[in-house]
């Protein structure tokens, strides 16, 4: 009976893509413009097959990972210094809420003028959307830490390293992950938006392509393939930010 | 005449916040001989955890000397003094037993050792079925007895216990404080314990301290002349009822 | 240093001072270039000379977006509603919802495009795609937070699914509400001006994207000030309307 409640969601999903597939069939839908999943399908693994794809899969993997690896520690550095800091923090805060809650996305114009269509573009946009989630992410972990575990610390003899080490660290963990999570998202949306907006190469630039060209197929099983990857990443992330954050339940 | 293992002469703490002053405690004079169990009562505010903080070296007194068997308290010596808090303030993502190997682990002590005393000293406050347990797992009784645990790993000499029972119900108050006085009595160990119930102070201890009102001065200490061990049935007698009306009757008057 | 709230706001204030008089002076002799950015002076003498233009492309752009709002926000928050006022739904719902949010909702544009053509349309399609889950794990998450003892009392009083939706479960979730609102706005907004830049025939996106065609830095920058002028004046009547609901839970 655990199992019963997934088990309806697989069923649900399969339902939908079984109702598309008939309504393609039956001409309900036009299959120029939605063709049957049965035609993706094979689409899908030819595409995994080509050189180029999984060469334009590597570009947008690529700007991904550099744009995060960029934004998470320069986005912690700056919440944890905002944090530890009172005087610069509460100056800073209000300026740091009021430009997360901006769109980022409308800026993608001024780092095309700036940066052109290249790599770099994608990895600088990617960089500036995310690094807000992570700054308040690293604000809000040194909030969480409870500071009556730094006297238990202390009473016991810890030094300074050894508080950082055996408080600060394991209680800002989850909180650091979820944030990590939640940007990775941003960052992922960010990079396609670039690329789907103007680039030279990038799985975002040949979607856009095969719009342009009604090549259906193609295009829909480019969306599965980046759908899949953006979830298996999320899930990850989950899984690792539940690992660490076990100890955070409610008491039963 | 033995050296105390607790020693406070002229202790003096003021607290400085936003520029304004405030006196905590004002010219504490107190000798503890080694083995005592001293409880520490007074109306909130009065400064008997301030006081507590820095026999545990978390603080410096502003004025006056603090002595442990006759040695300066400089900063926290969890070998010789060792705290448990009102709220167990278990670290969360440790289990019980990990939470009381914690101090040994700030010390250096190999992971088997360490886990082994600490299992140890889990059987020795009952827990020992609930040694790989995490904190939200157990009840608010369950955590004391951890940080009762945690607060004995090292064989400190002094033992501070600031309003352990406080955020505990009656029942789970009363067996804890069996609890420590037998730990007390097959340790000898010396134990000041803060308190707000009354009935509490006069059942666990040797004496009373009594503390005023912010700034906090000793202005009464009474010593408990009950037999020992003590039994729940003494709480009904005539000394019981006198000891606390003579705490009481300070408490009472000092200015809210 | 800086400790009192006054000694704070000044700072702020200096702050802001400091980075508009960087922003009108470092182009202005070079230090930047002005074709990455121009001085505020021109980004603001752009919308003024343009003006004709960006009134004629606002309403299509403004229509959009509330059509889109209505559908996202509204279809989002009534949903979450449903869904949340079911234990079993909402533990089936929440996986499903979360892992869409994963999902890079911006690669759909170029199927809306392909179903809706560059019209109106597609943006309407596309922005309420991009807003509609985001609102909806909001406001289902939201509700899931509550205390269960409130519909617990709720269905033990007699109430029916619908009473006790309307009358325990929305008013204790005012504050969701809003925080969904405030999500799938801004979500709806940019959604609609991204698309817009992506490919349309009018609306302000579709003038940021010609501006920067064109190397008119000072266009784009003013088409830029004039969405987040929208996303100010949305924020504005969501805090009026929190205000409003903060009255009626205090009465």
């Amino acid at each position: 009976m655990r199992y019963l409640e997934p088990l309806l969601v697989a069923v649900g999903v399969c339902g939908i893509f079984g109702l598309w597939e008939a309504m393609v069939a039956a001409g309900i839908v036009n299959a120029r413009i939605a063709p049957a999943p049965s035609t993706i399908a094979p689409m899908l693994v030819e595409l995994l097959g080509r050189a180029n794809v999984i060469k334009s899969l590597g570009v947008t993997l690529y700007e991904v990972a550099v744009a995060f690896l960029i934004s998470v520690p320069v986005g912690f550095f700056i919440g944890f210094t905002l944090a530890e800091m009172p005087g610069l923090g509460a100056v800073f805060r209000p300026v740091v809420n009021f430009l997360f809650g901006v769109p980022k996305s409308i800026f993608l114009p001024i780092f095309i003028l700036i940066f052109g269509v290249g790599i770099e573009q994608k990895i600088a946009f990617g960089v500036f959307t995310t690094v807000f989630v992570l700054i308040l992410g690293g604000i809000s972990a040194v909030e969480s830490v409870p500071r009556e575990l730094v006297t238990v610390a202390r009473a016991y003899g810890a030094n300074r390293l050894q508080v950082v080490r055996e408080i600060y660290l394991p209680a800002m963990a989850p909180v650091l992950l979820e944030s990590a999570r939640l940007g990775m998202i941003f960052n992922i949306t960010a990079v396609l938006l670039a690329e789907i907006y103007g680039a030279r190469d990038g799985i975002g630039y040949r979607i856009a392509g095969w719009g342009e060209s009604l090549q259906m197929p193609q295009l829909y099983a480019a969306l599965a393939i980046v759908a899949t990857l953006a979830i298996a990443v999320n899930e990850l992330l989950q899984q690792l930010e539940t690992r660490l954050g076990a100890w955070r339940q409610r008491p039963a | 005449m033995t050296q105390s293992a607790v020693s406070a002469r002229a202790v003096t703490q003021n607290f400085t916040v936003e520029g304004q002053s405030t006196l905590a405690l004002d010219a504490i004079d107190l000798e503890i001989p080694p083995g005592q169990f001293v409880a520490l009562v007074g109306p909130s505010g009065c400064g008997k955890s301030t006081l507590l903080s820095l026999v545990a070296g978390l603080r410096l007194p502003t004025g006056g000397t603090l002595l442990c068997n006759g040695e300066p308290i400089v900063g926290p010596v969890p070998q010789r003094i060792g705290m448990i808090f009102q709220e167990a303030n278990l670290l969360p993502w440790l289990t019980a037993v990990e939470n009381v190997a914690f101090p040994l682990k700030l010390r250096g002590m190999p992971k088997r050792e360490r886990l082994e005393a600490a299992r140890a000293m889990l059987d020795l406050t009952g827990l020992g079925n609930f040694a790989d347990r995490l904190p939200h797992q157990l009840s608010g009784g369950m955590k004391q007895r951890v940080s009762i645990g945690r607060g004995l790993v090292q064989d400190p000499g002094v033992l501070l216990l600031d309003e352990p029972f406080a955020a505990l119900d009656e029942q789970t108050r009363m067996v804890l404080g069996d609890e420590v006085l037998r730990i007390w009595a097959r340790t000898g160990k010396t134990v000041m314990f803060v308190t707000h119930n009354l009935s509490e102070a006069v059942y666990l201890a040797d004496r009373i301290i009594v503390f005023s009102a912010r700034p906090g001065r000793i202005v009464d200490d009474v010593p408990v002349d009950l037999p020992r061990p003590r039994t729940f049935s003494m709480m009904s007698s005539e000394r019981f009822g006198a000891l606390k009306d003579r705490i009481w009757a300070h408490i009472r008057d000092a200015d809210h | 240093m800086l400790r009192t709230p006054r000694q704070i706001r000044w700072a702020q204030a200096a702050l802001a001072v400091f980075v508009l008089a960087s922003w009108e002076l470092l182009p202005r002799f070079g230090v930047i270039p002005r074709l990455f950015v121009p001085s505020l002076s021109e980004a603001i003498g752009a919308l003024y000379e343009y003006r004709a233009e960006y009134l004629a492309h606002l309403p299509a752009t403004l229509v959009e977006i509330l059509v889109s709002y209505v559908i996202a926000c509204g279809g989002g928050v009534t949903l979450g509603m449903l869904i949340a006022s079911s234990p079993r739904a909402r533990r089936m719902a929440l996986p499903v919802l979360r892992s869409a949010y994963a999902v890079p909702m911006v690669v759909l544009y170029p199927v809306m495009m392909v179903w809706f053509g560059l019209g109106m349309g597609s943006k309407v399609a596309f922005a309420t795609v991009f807003a509609f889950v985001p609102t909806l794990l909001t406001t289902v998450a939201g509700v899931a937070s509550l205390s269960p003892h409130l519909l617990e009392t709720a269905r033990a009083f007699g109430a029916n699914r619908w009473q006790r939706i309307l009358y325990v479960q929305v008013p204790a979730s005012l504050p969701t509400l809003i925080a969904a609102l405030r999500l799938g706005g801004a979500l709806v907004i940019v959604g609609v001006t991204v698309a817009e830049m992506l490919g349309a025939v009018e609306g302000l996106g579709f003038l940021i994207t010609r501006h920067r065609t064109l190397l008119n830095s000072p266009g784009v920058y003013g088409g830029i000030i004039l969405v987040l002028l929208i996303t100010s004046a949305h924020e504005v009547l969501l805090r009026r309307l929190e205000q409003r609901v903060q009255k009626f839970r205090e009465s």
